[in-house]
């Protein structure tokens, strides 16, 4: 019976594995994105990703009766922005104070199954930063009344503009594992490398968490222009005086030198 | 249809409706003789083209018709070239001046307001003074009084300043100081406000200078050629604000327009002319004002910070 300990000591060694490098069998989330690469061209006028994934139940069988919750979130680059408010100053509406966020998402979507809150308790919401009320945004220290108003319409500003979204009913399940969710980029669109996640909830727990990216650049002749305008901004102004000169001397040519 | 991003404006726009602007105005200063720049830019601004991205372009805008309409005046002899000279220098300090001031401005958010309230003003006065002696024509061509010639002045303070110059081809022997001036007003003009600055240069050279009427309008156009190629370079290069997209399809709608403006001009009358334009400009400045005095949709505005890339 020798060979007893050490069918045990393997059945220990793999347990001990499985329980370090597992954590406690749970369903897992995949996802992915329609589009990895989104071209901004001179006919661009936004654009719809789906994002789509599935749970896998590999790990534990699929509980019936259990409500599976999905949040995604799709985030472009950070950007310092200034907010201002105009005052009325001897009859006119002029720019007064203002406020400074240094690290303001410059897009931010959440999309959500229900909402946010019936998902996940504030605590879990806060520490993943997920949702507009959660947004950390980097705001300078100065007085809070301010700065609270100065946030509230930094949001609403972007939201005005499409940049800015945050939906309850976004997600639709299909079936009990696949679900997908939408999101309207608009043609203001910055460019960038753009993180989603996507997390995967259940009665209140954060279950699983799977990330991906996404780049927003601009090609073609808008991406030359683009270049052109901001590293060789004087070369960009050479060519548009000289664009602008021969149409004059074309103008001249085909109307003007008849007299 | 037909949507247009414009890369720097970072909006997009009917190709149409830019087009037919471009088109529009250039109608309009084909049919008035004027540069246009101070309709264009307050209605690439009323069309939601951020202001300081619309007075770069417009700026670009005028390079094109300056340059057809001073070839026409070069193949008269209607330039003083060394007159020109004298005001693209002075224009270059203004020019550099008005580029420094709009950075500055943008950087204090207060930019798009200076730059409304300077139209409001400038635009103000000049449909005023033009409205008020558009009807005295008027009045006059209907009493039948004869419009009486302007006397040639014999001398005035100009001429008792120094670093006098001698200037052939406008017969005058005049201090160099009042060209630099006016020069320099009509750069910082250009870079502020985006427009070609015609409107005050032809005056100034006419009455002032007492220059040869035809030589002026030439050498106004030749002066404005380099005025806003100057500007159009100091704004791309240090505040990025110049739209290359939207510059061309004002130029193509301005080229087209232009032509035909400069056609149906000939038909109406001069005072008529300058009633209806003097018309136009005045519901411009009204048109911005109302603007900065009617309480705004929005209270907040949003800037992004720093340079882009």
């Amino acid at each position: 019976m020798k060979r007893a300990p050490a069918i045990m000591a393997f059945w220990l060694a793999t347990i001990g594995v499985a329980c370090a490098d597992d954590p406690p069998a749970q369903e897992q989330v995949q996802s992915d994105i329609s589009t990895r690469e989104i071209a901004i061209q001179s006919n661009f006028t936004g654009i719809e990703i789906v994002l789509f994934g599935a749970i896998d139940f590999t790990s534990v069988p699929a509980i019936d009766e259990t409500q599976y919750d999905v949040i995604m979130v799709v985030r472009g680059p950070d950007e310092p922005v200034v907010m201002r408010r105009k005052e009325r100053t001897i009859g006119l509406w002029v720019n007064g104070p203002s406020e400074v966020f240094q690290s303001a998402p410059s897009f931010y979507a959440v999309l959500a199954s229900r909402p946010l809150r019936a998902i996940a308790p504030e605590a879990t919401l806060k520490k993943l930063g997920v949702g507009f009320a959660e947004l950390d945004l980097g705001a300078e220290p100065t007085d809070e009344v301010n700065r609270a108003r100065f946030r509230s319409s930094l949001i609403r500003l972007k939201e005005d503009r499409g940049l800015f979204l945050e939906s309850d009913d976004a997600i639709s399940f299909i079936g009990r594992s696949l679900f997908r969710g939408s999101v309207d980029l608009p043609v203001s669109v910055p460019i960038g490398t753009y993180t989603t996640q996507v997390y995967l909830f259940r009665d209140g727990k954060l279950l699983s968490q799977d990330d991906s990216t996404l780049q927003v650049h601009k090609v073609g002749f808008e991406r030359i222009v683009y270049l052109l305008a901001f590293r060789y901004p004087f070369i960009y102004g050479l060519i548009a005086v000289v664009i602008a000169a021969v149409a004059g001397l074309i103008t001249w040519a085909i109307f003007g030198r008849r007299d | 249809m037909l949507q247009v991003y414009l890369p720097i404006a970072e909006i997009s726009v009917n190709l149409l409706v830019m087009l037919g602007l471009g088109a529009a105005v250039g109608f309009l200063s084909g049919m008035f003789g004027v540069g246009g720049g101070f309709l264009l830019t307050p209605l690439l601004m009323f069309s939601g083209i951020p202001p300081a991205i619309a007075v770069t372009t417009c700026a670009n805008q005028i390079v094109a018709s300056s340059v057809s309409g001073a070839l026409v005046q070069w193949r008269r002899d209607n330039i003083d070239l060394k007159m020109g000279a004298v005001l693209i220098i002075g224009g270059l300090a203004g020019a550099v001046v008005g580029v420094w001031l709009v950075g500055a401005l943008r950087e204090a958010g207060q930019a798009d307001l200076m730059i409304s309230l300077s139209y409001v003003a400038f635009l103000g006065v000049i449909g005023g003074l033009m409205l008020a002696e558009s009807i005295r024509a008027i009045q006059r061509a209907r009493a039948g009084v004869p419009a009486r010639p302007r006397k040639p002045g014999q001398h005035n303070w100009i001429h008792g300043l120094p670093f006098k110059m001698r200037f052939p081809r406008s017969r005058l022997y005049i201090s160099a100081i009042p060209p630099l001036l006016i020069g320099a007003l009509v750069g910082f003009l250009a870079s502020f406000l985006g427009v070609g600055g015609g409107f005050v240069m032809v005056p100034a050279l006419i009455y002032l200078l007492r220059m040869p009427t035809n030589i002026v309008i030439g050498t106004s156009l030749f002066q404005i050629i380099f005025i806003t190629a100057i500007v159009t370079l100091l704004h791309a290069t240090f505040n990025h604000t110049l739209d290359l997209v939207l510059a061309v399809l004002l130029i193509a709608g301005g080229v087209v327009g232009g032509h035909f403006g400069a056609q149906a001009g000939q038909k109406l009358k001069g005072e008529q002319l300058r009633l209806m334009l003097a018309l136009i400009v005045l519901a411009v400045a009204i048109r911005i004002l109302f603007d900065l005095v009617l309480p705004p949709d929005d209270l907040y505005s949003l800037t992004p910070l720093g340079t882009k890339l």
